[in-house]
């Protein structure tokens, strides 16, 4: 039993995509540019060549937030979508339908359609491959050149993530939803 | 060719499939989302909670070699990881690492020996036995001459073949076929790639150095993008720091790229302007006396003659506002900066392509300018590192009298003595497109005829395509050895496939640098189809050919024929046999990888160490005592006090142990003996035209991973950056088509108008835009800069200079 979250050191973030790719081959994510869990927000920088505004083309890596409090579970008319032993939202493919009201309900887009598990699937923290192996990385977390990304347990106050939630200011994303986000932005 | 076995049925098995036809728009990502898929089913596969091996092997997706496990479930490899221990790639993976099963699985992979059947260049190839193969090799068939054909007519004339090969781990291994084979053709991408660079610093500071950007604190990445062109661990390392946290990072660049993105100051330069720049940053520290005055009194040789020529010459910050199109104010700024920062600060060397004609003085102007703050063979600045010795292993260069020297001008010349007509300095890797284009001109001093290419791509990989297609159809004999079959392989008569390089142990690697240590590729899976490792097929085709050849030697080479006549007591057989064995080409194929890898390593670090490189994949002495995980993400791999970072005193590597401002033995060969400026340098565009500029990103390597189906997710085509107010005025529009041409060529791909790239120029990735039909993806998918750049090589080094060419743009 956890409580597992994510800090972002979301200013290493090169865009490089390589936590996407890892992503896709650990938990077998269909191919399709449509088809990913995880990504990295970018905008075209603001301003006209040469005077370019640099702040305006920082990467936002991002995923599911498995807030604590999810508008996607709550619409969710058949609860394939569920909290587990771990605070992580999770989705019973044997139960969704496919209705696709969490998509819409999800504020941060994290949702797309697995076409061969015909399930509305999302990130899990790798909860039924590598951390249902015992470990203690997400594939995200482990390749990322940079090392954006450290996964833990919120509960522990020895663990990393605490530590680092302690020491470091953090924001979430729109946290004015009230949705209380487990992912946190390392500023 | 035909696709035999699509990728489901290797992955068969209780492994959990995910199958998908390749239906994909874009929804995220801007830059992936047109055009109608095709091709074979795909699938990734979820990595299961069961018991699972796992090989530690090194990755090939690129020329880094980051350290990878591969996790194997039921024979199949579900996913590579990060391999924390090795210090170069300090446990990651980059996405084209991750999307290396893609590459292992790929239905287009060459999958047996063929034998072209149709025209040259056509495709048509016909699926033959490795016997069958070695044998039209040698003997040649109706449609193509063999080996011994062409050396019983060019009389063993060993020359009359050239080598040549792209990077990689067993390019030692076709090298050492090369060097047996005797011929003193040899071409690798160095000229096409970072030969001005590597040779700028060689002559200036000794040696080409690694940037210790774990503690710079102020950094000048300029021509250089390493949030995209990954390059480790410079990337992993300096991210980490930029944006006010502890590194300061100025990005010049004509393109605002990603590595703008994470600077603290970006600025727009003109294209091959560099060397104004530098000039300028040297003016103002000399001017305000600014450098480090007891490192270049001690360390610093021909610093006065220096001094006289920036100071005569003007190169004031205003002077170089002018040409780089950078503010003076700038100028002064980050020259006083990078100095107060010193020996903490790096003007970052890079490692890419020539862009401009005048390169190899830019890096010299940019390794004077390092050396004058002092920051050399130091923390914080430029570092040569340490490198852990290897044994040598057996090989073997006989030397054979009727072998010409190098194919270089007219002159014919002995071995070993080169001199280029049309470039100042002959390197190892020679010039690839001077050599090409003399071919063509048939100004080679003698007939060369054949050629093998090894993990090499001149179709895609150099300017003006088109030559390169001549210069394949001219060649009697073409043999390809590559696991995919690339626009050059279409041109090959005979085509043997090596296997991926997660199915092969490769030659044993050190790797110097602050934290050196010693890597090692294992095999992970045995090879699929009819495919095998370079040593294997080198030890085949040897076996073949050494002794019809020797035959062939035995009738021209007089030194051959003087050392049988003298019998020194022996039977004529006796002898034949003795002189013969130094001509076996098989000798240095008589072993496995395995057991040279051990002979290489055993002697000095022992058995501890052949057996951490078979089952950790790396070694370095001490590892057991120093490697400490620190956290969930990083890692110690030698305490402080073991780092290299100083190895030479604080001093240059050259001769003199000094920084080298002035090189007057240039001057005879007609290059300036120091760094300065000409108007020939000038950025120019005519009225209606834009200069190409052409680069990499972290999705793909060049033209060898563009047939991978899940880089294709992240980047589907490449398009062409066009400045968004010139785009506006043309009515181009995103993912209109636009044909790009030039003096030598022509291609196609879509639009991208961005204000990330100014109103002269124009940009796109390299490594798109195939020809080959075998490569169901990469099949003209997006443009190929090559088709457009033309063939302009820089004096030094011949070396290609890919931002030297105009272009007109049109709406198709
Ligand atoms: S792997 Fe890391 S650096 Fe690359 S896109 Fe993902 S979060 Fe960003
Ligand atoms: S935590 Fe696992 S499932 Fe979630 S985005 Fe990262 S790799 Fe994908
Ligand atoms: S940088 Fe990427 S492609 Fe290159 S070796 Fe490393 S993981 Fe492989």
């Amino acid at each position: 039993m956890a409580r597992y979250g994510m800090a972002l050191d979301y200013k290493n973030c090169i865009n490089c995509k390589a936590c996407e790719v890892a992503c896709k081959e650990e938990n077998g994510v269909l191919l399709g540019a449509d088809k990913h869990r995880i990504w990295v927000g970018a905008n075209d920088v603001d301003g006209e060549w040469p005077l370019l505004d640099i702040v305006s083309a920082t990467f936002m890596p991002s995923q599911c937030q498995h807030c604590d409090d999810a508008p996607c579970q709550s619409v969710c008319p058949t609860n394939a979508t569920y909290y587990d032993e771990n605070s992580v939202v999770r989705v019973d493919p044997d139960k969704c339908i496919l209705c696709s009201y969490c998509m819409n309900a999800c504020p941060y887009d994290a949702r797309y359609v697995d076409d061969r598990t015909m399930t509305v699937d999302k990130c899990n923290f790798c909860s039924d491959t590598r951390v249902a192996r015992g470990e203690t990385t997400t594939a995200c977390q482990n390749t990322c050149p940079t090392k954006v990304r450290t996964f833990g347990d919120l509960d522990d106050p020895e663990s990393e993530i605490s530590e680092l939630l302690r020491t470091r200011e953090h924001f979430s994303l729109k946290a004015h939803l009230g949705t209380k986000p487990k992912l946190y932005y390392l500023t | 060719m035909q696709v035999e076995v699509s990728r489901r049925r290797f992955l068969q098995g209780s492994v959990a499939m995910s199958v998908v036809g390749g239906a994909s728009v874009g929804v995220t990502n801007l830059l992936a989302g047109h055009g109608e898929e095709k091709g074979e089913l795909s699938v990734t596969t979820k990595t299961g909670t069961s018991k699972a091996t796992e090989v530690a092997t090194l990755c090939e997706m690129c020329v880094n070699k980051c350290a990878a496990l591969a996790r194997v479930e039921d024979g199949i490899v579900t996913k590579l990881n990060p391999n924390p221990l090795f210090p170069k790639s300090k446990n990651m993976l980059c996405p084209r690492g991750n999307a290396g099963i893609q590459a292992l699985y790929d239905p287009d992979r060459l999958k047996s020996p063929m034998i072209r059947v149709g025209e040259k260049g056509e495709g048509k190839f016909k699926k033959v036995s490795w016997a069958e193969a070695y044998d039209a090799i040698l003997n040649g068939t109706d449609k193509f001459p063999g080996m011994g054909k062409i050396l019983e007519e060019e009389q063993d004339n060993r020359s009359s073949f050239l080598f040549c090969a792209g990077e990689g781990m067993a390019e030692h291994t076709f090298k050492t076929f090369y060097s047996a084979f005797g011929s003193s053709n040899w071409l690798n991408h160095a000229s096409l790639c970072l030969q001005t660079v590597v040779s700028g610093y060689g002559v200036t500071l000794g040696g080409y150095p690694e940037s210790d950007l774990e503690n710079a604190e102020y950094i000048i990445m300029a021509g250089a993008n390493r949030a995209e062109a990954i390059v480790t661990p410079d990337t992993m390392d300096i991210f980490k720091r930029t944006k006010g946290r502890g590194a300061k990072l100025i990005c010049i660049d004509p393109r605002f790229t990603n590595t703008a993105a994470k600077a603290d100051k970006w600025l727009a330069i003109n294209p091959g302007t560099d060397l104004a720049f530098v000039l300028a940053l040297t003016f103002v520290v000399i001017k305000e006396e600014l450098y480090n005055k007891e490192y270049v009194a001690k360390h610093v040789n021909g610093f006065d003659k220096y001094k006289i020529n920036i100071l005569d010459n003007n190169y004031t910050p205003e002077w170089a506002e002018k040409i780089t199109g950078i503010q003076a104010k700038d100028i002064y700024q980050i020259a006083r900066d990078f100095m107060a920062h010193a020996p903490k600060a790096i003007y970052y060397p890079g490692r890419r392509s020539t862009f401009s004609n005048n390169d190899f003085q830019l890096r010299r102007a940019m390794a004077i300018f390092q050396g004058l703050s002092g920051g050399i063979d130091t923390k914080g600045g430029l570092v040569f590192g340490s490198k852990l010795k290897l044994d040598p292993h057996e090989g073997l260069e006989p030397i054979y009298e009727r072998a010409k020297a190098r194919a270089v001008n007219k002159v014919e010349r002995t071995k070993g003595q080169v001199g280029y007509s049309d470039c100042a300095v002959v390197s190892g890797g020679g010039s690839w497109v001077g050599w090409r284009n003399r071919y063509l001109e048939n100004k080679m001093p003698y007939k060369v005829r054949g050629m093998f290419i090894y993990k090499h791509n001149p179709m895609m990989n150099m300017p003006n395509s088109a030559k390169t297609a001549q210069m394949f159809k001219r060649m009697d004999l073409v043999v390809a050895i590559d696991t995919m079959p690339s626009d050059s392989v279409m041109y090959a008569d005979v085509v043997l496939p090596e296997c991926h390089y997660l199915e092969r142990t490769d030659p044993v690697k050190t790797f110097g640098g602050i934290e050196p240590s010693i890597a090692q590729r294992n095999k992970v899976l045995e090879p699929m189809f009819d495919t095998k490792p370079v040593i294997e097929i080198m030890g085949g085709l040897t076996q073949k050919i050494s002794k019809p050849l020797f035959d062939i030697s035995k009738k021209y080479d007089a030194d051959i024929r003087d050392e049988l006549a003298n019998l020194n007591g022996k039977t004529a057989k006796e002898r034949e046999a003795e002189v013969y064995e130094e001509f076996n080409l098989h000798k240095p194929f008589e072993h496995s990888q395995e057991y040279i890898n051990q002979q290489m390593v055993q002697g000095t670090y022992g058995k501890d160490a052949v057996k951490s490189l078979r089952d950790n994949g790396v070694f370095y002495p001490d590892m057991d005592k120093y490697f400490k995980k620190l956290s969930g993400n990083e890692h110690q791999y030698y305490p402080e006090k073991h780092k290299s970072y100083t190895v030479n005193g604080g001093r240059a590597k050259t001769n003199t142990n000094k920084v080298e401002c002035y090189l007057p033995n240039l001057t005879k060969k007609g290059v300036d003996s120091m760094p300065m400026w000409h108007e020939q340098y000038l950025f120019t565009v005519p009225e209606g035209k834009f200069r190409l500029l052409t680069g990499r990103h972290a999705q793909f390597t060049q033209s060898g991973t563009a047939n991978n189906i899940m880089l294709r997710d992240l980047m589907h085509e490449n398009y062409i950056w066009i400045n968004r107010r010139v785009a506006k005025k043309r009515n181009i529009e995103f993912g209109d088509m636009i044909e790009v041409s030039s003096k030598v060529g022509k291609t196609t791909l879509r639009a991208y108008p961005t204000e990330k790239i100014g109103p002269n120029t124009v940009f796109f990735v390299h490594g798109f835009g195939e020809e080959s039909e075998a490569l169901t993806w990469a099949y003209k998918n997006g443009g190929n800069d090559n088709a457009v750049i033309e063939d302009i090589i820089e004096p030094v080094y011949g070396a290609s200079s890919m931002h030297e060419t105009n272009v007109e743009i049109r709406k198709v």
